[in-house]
C-alpha cells in the first residue's frame, strides 16, 4: 500500500551540459563521478581546453581513483571531501558569493542530490539552472510525520524511526523542503501489526 | 473577461506630468473601494470614443494599500489609434470611465533574493506600484530608470525622494545609458531582473542577461503592443457564421467585438495568451505582432492573438 504512484517522487535524467550557464558548479558522490566525467568531456567539445569557471566538489577519499580522473580532465578547481555535511558546507559557501549565470550540476544517491537541491533551493535556484542525475544506492531518508526526526540511509519498506521507535511505512511522497521522503506509522490500527521487512530501496 | 465585469470610475484627479505623460486619479462611481491588486498589475480601460470604443490596458501605479483610487499614467503615443488621444484631449475631473479588474502578469517573484528592475520611459509606471511593495521589505532592490530627459522623467520627485541610493538615473539627454553587460554579470544568485519599456530595451536586456548566463525563469519582461494599423481585411467567424470587416485603424478583435462576439482577453496587448484563437482557413499571410506565440507557431499559421495581430488576405476563417 502507498508505496508508488504519488507525483512528489522526483524523476531524474541522464545529466547534460548547459552551455548557457556561465559558471559551472558540479557535486558528486561516489558513483556520481562517472556522469560528471561524462559531462566534462562533453563540455571540453564545446569550450576547448580552458574549464576555468568549472569547480567540482567530490565527496570521497582523496586517494580515489575518480581524483585522478577528475585531474586528468584538467578540472582547475577540484575539492575532495570526507563526507557529505563537510561538502554541503563548502557548498553552501560557495552559493553565498556566486552570480547569476551560475549552473549546479549534481550526481549521486538521491538522498545526496536532496540536501543539495534543499540547499539550491534557498538560493532561489530554479529547475533551469539545475541538473541533477541519481546513480547509486536508491536509500532514502524518512522524516517521521510524526515526532520529525530524519531516519538516514533506510533501504527497507518499513523502518523503526530513529527518533520515536514507531514503525513507520516509507512512503512516495517526497518533501523538497526537508530532502526526505515521508514516513507515517505502520501499525496505527492494528498495534504490533506489521508486514513483512523486505529490503527494497538498494 | 468581458464588460459585464466592470466598474465604473470617475476621474478625480488628472496630471500633466511630463510632456507627454498624464496621471488619472481614478475612484469608484458608487463609492467604497477598488479590487484588491498585487504590484505590476494593470487595468483595461473601456472608452467610449466618437464612434467607437477604445480598451487600453495601463498599469497600475499607486500603492496597493490604498483602494480608495486607483492611478494610472498615460503617455500620448504618436501613432495612437485613439485610445491614449481619448485620455488626453477628451478624460477631465469628472469624466466617467469603465474599468476591469486588475490583472497581473508581471508580478515579482516571491522567493527572489534580489530584484533589479529596469525602466524606460512610461515602462516605469508598474514598477511604482512594486515599489509600494518592495519598500520596507528585506530584500534588496535596484531601480535602474532610463529617460529622454530631465522634463520627461516622470514620477521622478516620488521615486527620488523614497528611493534615495537605490534609485539610478540615466539621461538620453545627456548620452547617459544603463551598463547592462555589467548590470547583468554581477548579480548575485537568486536574483531576478524585471524590465518594461521599448521594444528595443526589452530585447536588449533579455538577449545580456541571457549571454551572462541568466536563465528564462529569472527574466521577465512587460510590453504592451498597441495593436498596430494595416490594411483592412475581411473574416468569417465559424462558428457564429458572421462576416466580419476589418479596417486599417481597428484591431481584429475589436472588430469581432463590435461586431457583438466575444473572445476571451486579459492584457490586449499580446502577451497573455488568452485571446489565443484557432485560424481554420486562409489564404494570404497573418501578420503576428504578439508576444506570445513561439516562432515555431507563427509560422504554422495554425492560431493567431487577435488583440494585435492582423493578416494580409482575401479570406481568413476562425474558429469563433
Ligand atoms: S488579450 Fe492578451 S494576448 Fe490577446
Amino acid at each position: 500500500m502507498l508505496i508508488t504512484g504519488i507525483k512528489s517522487k522526483p524523476v531524474y535524467a541522464p545529466l547534460q551540459t548547459d552551455t548557457r550557464g556561465r559558471y559551472h558548479l558540479m557535486l558528486a558522490m561516489g558513483a556520481g563521478a562517472a556522469p560528471l566525467l561524462r559531462v566534462i568531456a562533453e563540455m571540453r567539445v564545446v569550450a576547448g581546453p580552458s574549464l576555468k569557471n568549472t569547480r567540482v566538489l567530490f565527496v570521497s577519499d582523496a586517494a580515489a581513483p575518480e581524483v585522478e580522473q577528475f585531474k586528468a580532465a584538467t578540472v582547475a578547481d577540484l575539492q575532495t571531501f570526507p563526507s557529505t555535511p563537510a561538502l554541503l558546507e563548502r557548498f553552501r559557501a560557495i552559493l553565498q558569493k556566486s552570480l547569476m549565470g551560475t549552473r549546479l550540476y549534481v550526481a549521486g544517491p538521491e538522498s545526496f542530490i536532496g540536501l543539495a537541491m534543499k540547499i539550491a533551493l534557498e538560493f532561489n535556484l530554479n529547475k533551469d539552472e539545475i541538473r541533477a542525475e541519481e546513480c547509486g544506492t536508491l536509500a532514502r531518508r524518512v522524516y517521521c510525520i510524526h515526532c520529525r526526526a530524519t531516519t538516514e540511509d533506510v533501504r527497507t519498506n518499513i523502518v523503526s524511526c530513529i527518533g520515536c521507535g514507531r514503525w513507520l511505512l516509507v512512503r512516495d511522497h517526497y518533501s523538497r523542503r526537508l530532502a526526505a521522503y515521508m514516513g507515517v506509522m505502520v501499525d496505527a490500527e492494528a498495534p504490533g501489526e506489521l508486514p513483512p521487512l523486505k529490503e527494497v530501496f538498494l | 473577461m468581458n464588460d459585464a465585469q466592470t466598474i465604473t470610475v470617475e476621474v478625480i484627479g488628472v496630471e500633466q506630468v511630463t510632456p507627454l505623460i498624464k496621471h488619472f486619479k481614478l475612484a469608484p462611481a458608487a463609492g467604497g473601494s477598488l479590487p484588491v491588486f498585487s504590484g505590476g498589475s494593470h487595468i483595461i480601460v473601456v472608452m467610449q470614443g466618437a464612434g467607437r470604443v477604445h480598451k487600453n490596458p495601463y498599469s497600475l501605479l499607486g500603492s496597493p494599500l490604498a483602494l480608495d483610487t486607483y492611478e494610472i499614467g498615460v503617455r500620448r503615443m504618436e501613432e495612437s489609434r485613439g485610445g491614449s488621444h481619448f485620455m488626453h484631449d477628451a478624460v477631465e475631473v469628472g469624466s466617467r470611465l469603465e474599468i476591469a479588474h486588475p490583472v497581473n502578469l508581471f508580478g515579482l517573484d516571491k522567493i527572489a533574493r534580489k530584484h533589479v528592475l529596469i525602466a524606460g520611459g512610461i515602462g516605469i509606471t508598474p514598477f511604482l506600484a512594486q515599489l509600494e511593495d518592495l519598500h520596507g521589505g528585506s530584500v534588496p532592490y535596484e531601480l535602474h530608470y532610463s529617460v529622454r530627459s530631465s522634463e520627461h522623467a516622470a514620477f521622478l520627485q516620488r521615486l527620488q525622494r523614497r528611493e534615495g541610493e537605490r534609485l539610478h538615473v540615466y539621461y538620453d539627454s545627456e548620452g547617459q545609458t544603463i551598463a547592462f553587460e555589467t548590470l547583468l554579470a554581477t548579480q548575485p544568485l537568486g536574483t531576478h531582473v524585471y524590465v518594461c519599456g521599448p521594444v528595443g530595451m526589452i530585447k536588449h536586456v533579455i538577449a545580456t542577461a541571457q549571454s551572462c548566463g541568466w536563465p528564462d525563469s529569472h527574466i521577465h519582461w512587460e510590453q504592451f503592443s498597441a495593436p498596430p494599423v494595416g490594411d483592412a481585411f475581411e473574416v468569417f467567424l465559424a462558428r457564429s457564421k458572421l462576416s466580419v470587416h476589418v479596417p486599417p485603424d481597428q484591431s481584429l478583435l475589436e472588430s469581432i467585438e463590435a461586431a457583438g462576439v466575444e473572445v476571451p482577453y486579459l492584457c490586449r496587448g499580446g502577451v497573455c495568451g488568452f485571446c489565443h484563437t484557432r485560424v481554420l482557413e486562409l489564404d494570404g499571410e497573418l501578420v503576428h505582432n504578439d508576444h506570445f506565440l513561439s516562432e515555431a507557431d507563427k509560422a504554422k499559421a495554425k492560431s493567431i492573438m487577435p488583440c494585435v495581430s492582423r493578416a494580409n488576405c482575401k479570406r481568413l476563417v476562425l474558429d469563433l
